[in-house]
């Protein structure tokens, strides 16, 4: 018996890294998966892994940043499985980033940046409101970072990306509580994966000063996220998690 | 298979209200579970008792205000199971606390509520600290509480000694963090118990500012302890979860 059985749950980002993680551990625990990705070979691919294991799971192309394609992502899943339980608001521009000064920033990169992980946040949030709404129930997942709680250097876009990522939460939680919709955040630190590795040498990190003395693992979040999306959160909403083994605290 | 098989966990305050709703909540996902209570001569204490025997557990009376006393729990708890995986710090000066304003509020009730919420969380977390670290590895979830997350009337004693639940868990994530102990807090809104009945009229709780649009119930709170003392959780430390339908935001 798993935590999420018969559940319906869309991961968007879910071909790679984190996004992965949850597909593959949401899919152990009894949900039906939705791997949405503009990658969408790596998707099949994240697919075909669940079903190799017995699980149930759908690859759906999508841009985020597109209305269109956020609102054919929940047609397509609601399509295939019924309905819509949780939504995780993975996509975020991660991978390859400039990790540069404020003032040395493209304003493309700026856009980019606020395009797919705020605004494709809140398009992703509308588009599967609607199947919520119906069944007055939903969990919404959104994905912060602990770069957002401390002064840190570069990376200016992504840190004001994610705060954004907490204010939306913070709004649709009062916003859709009338529905029975739970809509909160993650905030993982450093996590050791290859959109991690496009950006620092996580070899050289020094986690001296972090309490519980290493970085992440994608394991060490999907517990929160299956947590989250369960009936064991029915309660909890608008609420931010850090998991970063303490090295900042909320 | 239960989240928690296999684990012992210590739940001070345990005999009734939320704490009673833990210590069947964690027994129910494998735990072996000490409910640690002040008070086990009475009638709802006694039939407490009984169940949680049933369900392989034990009782142990303490004083959480008393080193001594908090020291004998954990010995009782080791003598008879072996181990501490989890502590649950939610004893606490609630019952019949009354709503008065802060000038009225006796020297006495000021000192009870620091005592029980602020200083009873210290010295649990001392008593069982030796076991965990010899273990290197642990949980300790602290009671908060929403009311030190907004502005509120009345109860100054009570809110201040659960924002100094949040102090004393921002202080033990990072001094225990190097033994692999895990601390978290949770921070439950107001929730229909016996104890908030002395408060005030739950029934009559204006709820209109509360998305979710309703009271929380001792099972609202369960899950939030659950996730915090398995596993699931073991990279998640320092952290303050508000459990309350979204009415405060964290």
């Amino acid at each position: 018996m798993g935590m999420l059985d018969n559940k319906v749950a869309i991961v968007t980002g879910g071909a790679n890294g984190l996004g992965k993680a949850y597909c593959l551990r949401m899919a152990q625990e009894g949900a039906n998966v939705v791997v949405a990705d503009i990658a969408d070979k790596e998707a099949q691919a994240v697919v075909s892994e669940i079903k190799a294991a017995g699980g149930t799971a759908l690859a759906i192309k999508a841009d985020v940043t597109s209305e269109e394609a956020t609102k054919n992502m929940a047609e397509e899943a609601v399509k295939a499985f019924g309905r819509i339980d949780v939504l995780v608001n993975n996509a975020g521009f991660y991978h390859g980033m400039s990790r540069k000064p404020f003032d040395e920033i493209s304003l493309a990169e700026w856009d980019k940046m606020m395009d797919v992980s705020a605004k494709g946040t809140w398009l992703c949030c509308r588009a599967v409101f609607p199947q919520m709404k119906k069944q007055n129930k939903g969990k919404i997942i959104n994905v912060s970072s602990e770069a957002c709680f401390a002064a840190t250097k570069g990376l200016i876009h992504y840190t004001a990306a994610k705060a954004a990522v907490i204010g939306i939460t913070r709004v649709l939680a009062g916003e859709l509580g009338q529905y029975n919709i739970c809509v909160n955040v993650v905030a993982p630190g450093v996590i050791d994966t290859p959109g991690t590795r496009s950006y620092i040498n996580m070899d050289k990190m020094d986690a001296s000063s972090v309490p519980m003395k290493r970085f992440g693992r994608p394991e060490d979040i999907v517990g929160a996220v299956v947590f989250l999306a369960s009936d064991d959160s029915d309660f909890i909403s608008g609420q931010t998690l850090l998991i970063d083994g303490a090295r900042r605290v909320n | 298979m239960g989240r928690l098989d296999g684990k012992v966990a210590i739940v001070t305050g345990g005999a009734k209200g939320l704490g009673k709703a833990f210590c069947f909540g964690l027994a129910k996902e494998g735990a072996k579970v000490v409910m640690a209570a002040h008070r086990l001569d009475t009638d709802e204490a006694k039939q407490a008792a009984k169940d949680i025997e049933a369900k392989g557990g034990m009782t142990v009376e303490v004083d959480v205000t008393n080193e001594e006393s908090t020291k004998l729990m954990a010995e009782k708890a080791v003598k008879k199971f072996g181990r501490i995986d989890s502590l649950v710090n939610n004893a606490a000066f609630y019952y019949g606390a009354g709503r008065k304003a802060f000038h009225e509020i006796s020297s006495e009730d000021w000192d009870k509520a620091l005592d029980v919420g602020a200083k009873g969380a210290w010295l649990c977390a001392r008593a069982v600290f030796p076991y965990m670290k010899e273990q290197n590895k642990g949980k300790i979830i602290n009671l908060s509480s929403d009311t030190a997350f907004a502005p509120t009337k009345g109860m100054i004693n009570y809110i201040t000694s659960k924002a100094a639940v949040v102090g004393i868990t921002r202080v033990l994530a990072g001094e225990l963090g190097k033994y692999n102990i895990c601390v978290n807090a949770v921070a439950p809104g107001y929730t229909d118990t016996p104890a908030s009945w002395t408060i005030g009229n739950v029934a009559k709780f204006d709820t209109s500012t509360t998305p979710l649009g309703r009271v929380g119930k001792p099972e609202d709170m369960v899950g939030a302890v659950v996730f915090f003392a398995s596993d699931e959780s073991d990279f998640i430390s320092g952290q303050t979860l508000i459990i309350d339908g979204g009415r405060r935001v964290h």
